[in-house]
């Protein structure tokens, strides 16, 4: 407990503890969260909407790493948004170089299968936009907390109980998985065999999911009587201890991207962007 | 404040045998009661009755009548209950809200959802925290402690809501001794300062060092109740699936050995 | 007969690099009945994972009857030890008693009427005789601690180890725990339980070994751990002896750990010899 000196100077009073609700270290990590989750949400819808390859290349330029050189999370967001697109990138990569219809231009061959020219600039745009969207979405995870955006929702009048599921479902992933791995144990101490083949394995899922879900169904119903004697089930709002600032310019820019998101899906239909 | 049952019987929703019958049971303020039986004697049935959890939340049918100072609470709503009534389990974690990430923001669970005034509900998370000498612990992830400070987490996120009484439901059942130790100290310390318990345990010596009266119960009913030292010493106790305190067994093991069980008395005075 | 041997055990765990295990040495011979004690931290649950297999460890090495555990597979091992974990509802997932308590034998490859005999064996000695058709989540948590007991009591496994059997038990499931603790060492079987039910350790363990920060700090019978002059080496680990054993060095009766012991010792004490 090497924080609990500091601990009872800083809030020796009876305010808010200075552990919640604590600012980013960066301008970008301050923004609110809503502003950001708009960043990346029309920096993947522009990415799609806008053709070729120079208009999703500027993007990821400007709303992507731009941000995070900014935030300082540029490596960290390369190395996880890449890891995040690779199955889907290698996979257009591949379909497009070798597979284009009707293309001519031969790079090179690999037995009967051609790699063409026309192939290999389609698989350029589908790549841009595939790494506009994983970026802007991991710029967006590496910045914020989840639970700060759900508690800002809340500020602006999601329900109560839907931030609760919110919040409680990215909860219980890793509560999940320690519990399979301790069940898995117990499995296997009782001469479950997880070391064999494929078929022997598969044979594991019943002992080792049932009690995964069972056990939770069984948890579930004392956890649901501890939450009502905690005034849970009453009607209506709730008092937030703490919310996100949010300023009157960001929320001029949330608009400003939606219209400037709207503008560009509406030129790109009436043929003006190519 | 005085919560009543008078004549209370219970039925699971489902079921055709009676949990609970025949329960008379007054807890008076500033009392510690402890409650003892076989395990599916009746124990957590009487605590989910006597918080109003049974019949609200998992439905079955109540009979007999339940008042808080003589005022009937049968249509009174479980949040409004749970402001005057607590019940604590005995999974330590399965207490947490699960979506806290710190200590501070669990025990600030409950007056958050009565949404009550912000800071209200400061004063009630550091003053719950205070009672139990967990200030220390605001900061940390409740997921992360042992079972005892789980346990103390999960009182505190109780008192926060200033109930008159606290129930609880084998505490100690799932803690090693430490844990228990921590527990146990931790609600003498509230009962000094004059809370009022209900408090079930397989473990009597925790019940010898806690309640003043004490109630057993066998197949849903109240068979044996009074001053906590005779009904803990009353030899009917290992019948009714109740192991009576070390003490008590080691002076009725000398009794019937024909010692003279005084200079046990003496050595247990001593600690 | 299985006889379990550790050589300088060592386990350091990956993620957090916490040294749970520094160097344990430890020979159980076939037979015995020991019971390990220690506080949280001080390498018990760590040790008990090693003895099927479930951990590797980082130093030093494991034999079972001489050959090196990691020859063998978890589920090989199985077939010799048998443990018992503490939470029930961390293994429990057959709709009826019975077919969780065949789990375990029909993975060691029995079936028929050695199957039938090992689970009704099984059932009956935790008391759930009758019950085979119950869903295990209609039985209270003590009863569900009773089944998987049961599961890996089928197995007939020659060490059997038991991961805090007491804890969350009541009365009449404690005095099941104790009988088949006492059925399984009439047996020939190497009972190991790891516990803190210091009673039980002192009633029916005839050797205790003590931990502290991943070592073994004392290896000796209940009179020896619980008795007058180890009292202080036990309580800085945050172990207290049972209250009879206190009580007992108290009144000057050094070497008495249990009631009877105590009742047995005073007695010699006041009638004339």
């Amino acid at each position: 407990m090497a924080r609990s000196g500091r601990l009872s100077e800083a809030t020796a009073g009876r305010g808010l503890p200075d552990f919640l609700g604590r600012p980013g270290p960066t301008a970008y990590h301050r923004l609110n969260p809503l502003t950001k989750a708009t960043i990346a949400t029309t920096t993947a819808i522009a990415a799609v909407a806008l053709g070729g390859l120079i208009g999703p290349a500027v993007l990821v330029a400007v709303a992507v790493v731009g941000p995070a050189i900014a935030a300082g999370v540029l490596r960290d967001l390369v190395r996880t948004s890449v890891l995040l697109a690779l199955p889907i990138a290698i996979s257009a990569l591949l379909v497009n170089l070798f597979f284009f219809p009707g293309g001519e231009g031969e790079l090179f061959r690999i037995g009967p299968i051609v790699a063409t020219e026309e192939g290999l600039g389609l698989a350029l745009e589908i790549l841009a936009r595939i790494m506009a969207i994983s970026g802007a979405v991991t710029l967006f995870y590496l910045t914020t907390r989840p639970s700060d955006l759900v508690i800002d929702l809340e500020r602006r009048g999601m329900g109560s109980r839907v931030a609760f599921v919110a919040n409680a479902s990215v909860q219980t992933v890793p509560a999940m998985v320690e519990r399979a791995g301790q069940i898995t144990d117990a499995q296997r101490a009782r001469g479950l065999d997880t070391e064999g083949g494929v078929l022997r394995r598969l044979r594991g899922i019943v002992p080792i999911v049932g009690p995964v879900i069972l056990g939770s169904i069984a948890e579930v119903e004392e956890r649901s009587m501890a939450l009502e004697a905690r005034g849970f089930a009453r009607p209506g709002r709730r008092t937030l201890l703490w919310a996100p600032a949010d300023r009157r310019v960001e929320a001029l820019i949330r608009w400003g991207l939606l219209a400037a998101l709207v503008a560009v899906i509406a030129l790109r239909i009436s043929g003006r962007l190519p | 404040m005085t919560l009543t049952l008078t004549g209370v019987g219970y039925r699971y929703a489902g079921t055709s045998d009676a949990a609970l019958l025949d329960i008379d049971l007054e807890l008076r303020s500033g009392e510690v009661v402890g409650l003892a039986g076989a395990s599916e004697s009746g124990k957590t049935t009487l605590c989910l009755v006597t918080s109003g959890l049974a019949p609200r939340a998992i439905g079955g049918l109540l009979r007999g009548r339940i008042t808080i100072d003589g005022t009937d609470v049968d249509a009174w709503p479980m949040h409004r209950l749970s402001q005057e009534i607590g019940i604590g389990f005995q999974s330590p974690a399965s207490q947490l809200s699960q979506v806290a990430g710190t200590v501070f923001e669990e025990v600030a669970f409950g007056p958050m959802n009565l949404a009550l005034p912000r800071d209200d509900v400061l004063d009630r998370t550091w003053e719950a925290l205070e009672t139990l000498v967990i200030r220390d612990l605001a900061d940390r992830d409740p997921r992360r402690l042992s079972g005892g400070q789980q346990q103390l987490v999960a009182i505190a996120g109780l008192l926060a809501m200033r109930p008159a009484h606290l129930i609880l439901d084998e505490p100690t059942a799932q803690l090693d001794p430490q844990g228990t130790r921590l527990v146990t100290e931790a609600l003498a310390r509230l009962a000094a300062n004059g809370a009022s318990i209900l408090v079930a345990e397989q473990k009597t010596e925790v019940l010898a060092a806690l309640a003043s009266r004490t109630v057993v119960l066998e197949a849903g009913r109240m068979v044996l109740a009074g001053a906590t030292g005779e009904v803990l010493g009353d030899p009917r106790l290992p019948e009714l699936g109740v192991t009576p305190p070390a003490a008590v067994r080691l002076r009725h093991a000398a009794r019937d050995a024909g010692l003279d069980a005084r200079m046990l008395d003496e050595v247990h005075a001593g600690g | 007969m299985v006889e379990l041997r550790t050589e300088g055990l060592v386990h350091v765990y990956r993620g957090s690099g916490v040294r749970a295990l520094d160097g344990v040495d430890l020979r159980i011979g076939p037979g015995e009945r020991v019971a390990i004690i220690g506080q949280n931290g001080s390498g018990k649950s760590t040790l008990v994972r090693h003895l099927n297999g479930l951990l590797r460890p980082t130093a030093g090495r494991l034999l079972i009857d001489g050959v090196d555990a990691r020859r063998l597979r978890v589920a090989e091992l199985a077939a010799r030890v048998g443990v018992v974990f503490q939470d029930p509802d961390r293994q429990i997932f057959s709709g009826a008693v019975v077919d969780e308590v065949r789990f375990g034998p029909r993975n060691l490859g029995r079936s028929g009427a050695a199957l039938r005999e090992s689970v009704e064996e099984a059932l009956e000695l935790t008391g759930l005789a009758g019950q085979e058709s119950r869903n295990p989540y209609d039985l209270g948590q003590a009863r569900r601690k009773l089944l998987a007991l049961a599961s890996v009591l089928a197995m007939r496994t020659p060490v059997l180890v038991l991961d805090e059997p007491s804890t969350g038990q009541d009365r009449a499931g404690a005095a099941r725990v104790r009988s088949v603790i006492e059925s399984v060492a009439a047996a020939g079987r190497t009972l190991i339980a790891v516990t803190h039910d210091m009673e039980l350790v002192a009633e029916l363990f005839e050797r205790v070994v003590v931990m502290r920060s991943g070592r073994v700090i004392l290896d000796g019978s209940p009179s020896d751990a619980f008795g007058g002059r180890r009292l202080d080496l036990l309580r800085s680990t945050n172990l207290e002896p049972p209250v009879a054993a206190r009580v007992a060095s108290r009144l000057g009766v050094p070497g008495a750990v249990t009631e009877a012991d105590l009742v047995a010792a005073l007695l010699r004490r006041e009638l004339p010899q």
